[in-house]
């Protein structure tokens, strides 16, 4: 999954960016609300994180151009203001979330990892797809009780790929919302995350559970249900 | 119990106003009356005496020739008919001989002998007043001796109260008119006051919608108009025009730096969640530390510089600061601030030059003046470019210095200018908090001036870059008492 972070304050930035990471996002950073909106419309991020105060273009313009422009990408708000007044405009102006600094780290993850699921139209944090339970949580992935030790970049993978059980999702479309923006750089090595993927995965059960379609990316066999 | 103080002792100009109309008006018809009263008094007597004098005239004419042998004479009123029932008369020929008399014949034999005129007499416990006329009647002066001379004074009079009578009524008719003119002058002032006062119960009404949350003030456009109303309109309009801006720059310095607290304690916070997010090894712990205790020191510093600004902002609590103990050499703590500053100058590859010809005490706390000139020069250094120069010079005005400290850097955009000192206010927003101001400095050198009655200025100068003029009140000299001796 990757995030967009629009924030000014260097040092804030640095931390939030750094323990995202840490939970296995990609996050992009903007320092102003000029890079930060012209970022946001290249609709590559699960959830953007706006902050309110930002030099130039504000988080509240950045957020109603957005919303202009239709993109529909999930945003959580950052703000150091008081009043309900201006949370009740913003939630109005489209975002979907808000945070009151100084927040708690986790207390933002969460809400990012939550947003995330909203916007792939999830409301449990445990995914399942045929005997294959992705709790994005904990960051574990069961098949038939059994746990599957995959490596980030392959828990990243699988569970991106259960947040779209019935699409093709292209390899650039998978690079795209893995890594940031130095994505370019991993084409060559996501077959090979796939292919050990497939391979720690049918060694539990023996059904395929990746397809590969010649030129048009990889898709989840038997995603038919998820809750 | 308060309230109906103020009510007990309250002011109403309407009735201050009725009531100075109400006795003006009562002491003119009072004057009036009294002058009524001397005129009409003079009037109804002089009346009275040319009735007197008629009838006397009127009876001196019906003193006849008795026909007799001794040509005496006879006096016959029937002709007289204004004589009159209350009236006294003697007619009396030279002699003693009385030709007919009515009234107190004793009373009026005492002025008998007095010559021609008016005389007021009291006879029976009444005023009268008489008129004594003098004649000569001849009889038969058509005989060749050429008659007989009698000479015939006539005394008449009438009680004067007649005279008053009249008078009373004039003032009776004076009084009542003054009476219903008073009633209706208080009923129709008391009406048109209330009604002429109007505007200033529209104005307190406009005042009454005055509160926290709204200040806008319009005076009503009918207290604008009238005349006395207009400065007290005016003045409450500019008042809480002043009292909004301040109440504004208070709520806005506020909440610039609570945003501003806020940020610097999220930045700790999140250091320190995102280093116990999971097990990490002690090199990473030592390093994370040592980036929170920055972070820490940074919020530390925003802190310190509020305090300090909160501190300056305090009214001073000598009124005149040029005597209190606070000195020191302006000279030196340039020199100082330069030295301080001097490492991050060289890291800018900055040259700072000085002209520094003329010192002066300055009533500034060394602790306060070092913060002045350090936060112009690393203000200055901060907006020059790599390889730049600052120039720091000082000169004497009359009492006061005046430090320039000029740079060559980018200057000041024109829309920066009026929010220059203003908290929190940073020029180039996107450098902002990356360059390590906090938006304070300028706030805290503007509040420093102030407070000895200094002014600080920034403006561009012709030649490119940023001028800032400080002008200080040098320190008086400290006073030393004539007669003080040292034994």
């Amino acid at each position: 999954m990757r995030i967009l972070l629009v924030e000014d304050e260097q040092r804030l930035a640095e931390n939030i960016v750094a323990a995202l990471r840490e939970t296995g996002l990609a996050v992009d950073h903007a320092a102003n609300g000029e890079d930060g909106s012209h970022m946001a419309e290249q609709s590559v991020y699960d959830t953007i994180i706006l902050d309110l105060m930002l030099p130039g273009k504000s988080g509240q313009s950045v957020l109603c151009d957005l919303r202009r422009k239709r993109v529909h990408t999930p945003v959580l708000i950052l703000t150091a203001q008081e009043g309900k007044d201006s949370i009740i405009e913003l939630l109005n102006a489209g975002a979907d979330d808000y945070l009151s600094k100084p927040f708690d780290l986790g207390e933002l993850i969460a809400r990012t990892k939550a947003l995330i699921r909203r916007g792939k139209g999830v409301a449990d944090s445990r995914l399942t797809i045929a005997d294959i339970e992705v709790d994005t949580i904990h960051q574990t992935v069961t098949r038939r009780g059994e746990i599957i030790d995959l490596s980030p970049t392959e828990y990243r993978i699988l569970e991106y790929l259960t947040h779209r059980p019935r699409a093709v999702v292209s390899k650039r479309e998978l690079l795209e919302h893995l890594y940031d923006f130095a994505w370019e750089h991993h084409s060559n090595v996501i077959e090979a995350h796939v292919s050990n993927l497939r391979r720690k995965l049918n060694a539990v059960g023996d059904e395929p559970l990746i397809a590969t379609l010649r030129h048009r990316g990889y898709r989840l066999i038997g995603g038919g249900r998820r809750d | 119990m308060a309230v109906a103080d103020v009510t007990s002792h309250s002011i109403s100009i309407t009735r201050r106003l009725v009531t100075t109309v109400l006795v003006l008006e009562f002491l003119s018809a009072l004057i009036l009356i009294f002058a009524v009263t001397f005129h009409e008094y003079r009037v109804e007597l002089r009346g009275f005496d040319a009735m007197l004098t008629g009838t006397a005239q009127a009876m001196m004419g019906s003193v006849e020739d008795a026909e007799d042998v001794g040509d005496n004479l006879v006096l016959d009123l029937h002709d007289v008919r204004q004589l009159g029932k209350d009236a006294v008369y003697q007619v009396e020929e030279n002699g003693g001989h009385v030709l007919g008399s009515s009234g107190n014949r004793a009373a009026i034999a005492d002025i008998l002998s007095s010559g021609e005129g008016f005389r007021e007499i009291t006879i029976d416990h009444r005023k009268y007043r008489l008129t004594i006329l003098r004649a000569i009647r001849v009889i038969d002066p058509d005989s060749p001796s050429g008659g007989v001379k009698h000479n015939v004074t006539i005394v008449y009079g009438r009680p004067v109260g007649r005279v008053w009578h009249e008078v009373f009524e004039a003032i009776r008719f004076l009084v009542i008119t003054a009476g219903l003119l008073l009633g209706v002058t208080a009923i129709l002032m008391a009406l048109l006051i209330r009604r002429y006062l109007s505007p200033v119960y529209q104005l307190a009404d406009e005042a009454n919608r005055i509160n926290a949350l709204n200040w806008q003030f319009d005076a009503p456009e009918v207290a604008k108009r009238t005349v006395e109303l207009r400065p007290l309109a005016r003045a409450l309009e500019a008042a809480l025009a002043r009292v909004q801006l301040s109440f504004e720059q208070q709520k806005r310095f506020t909440s610039d730096a609570a945003h501003e607290l806020k940020t610097d304690v999220a930045i700790v916070k999140s250091s320190l969640q995102l280093l116990s997010m999971k097990k990490r090894t002690a090199d990473e712990y030592s390093r994370g530390l040592a980036i929170s205790l920055d972070d820490f020191i940074r919020l530390e510093t925003t802190v310190e510089k509020l305090l300090t600004l909160a501190r300056l902002e305090q009214p001073p609590r000598i009124r005149d600061s040029r005597s209190t103990s606070f000195s020191c050499s302006i000279k030196k703590i340039i020199e100082e601030a330069v030295h301080q500053s001097s490492s991050f100058a060289q890291l800018k590859e900055i040259k700072v030059t000085t002209d520094l010809a003329e010192d002066a005490e300055i009533p500034l706390d060394r602790r306060d003046a070092l913060l002045l000139c350090s936060n112009i020069l690393v203000n200055a250094q901060q907006h020059s470019y790599k390889g730049g120069k600052v120039h720091i010079s000082l000169s004497r005005q009359e009492d006061n210095v005046v430090l320039a400290c000029r740079d060559w850097g980018e200057g000041i955009a024109e829309e920066d200018q009026p929010f220059l000192f203003d908290a929190f206010y940073r020029s180039d927003v996107s450098r902002s908090r990356k360059s390590g101001g906090t938006g304070l400095g300028l706030s805290i050198c503007k509040a420093i001036c102030t407070r000895v009655g200094g002014t600080i200025d920034i403006s561009n100068h012709d030649g490119g870059g940023a001028l800032v003029i400080v002008i200080l009140p040098i320190s008086k000299p400290p006073s030393v008492p004539n007669n003080f001796s040292l034994d």
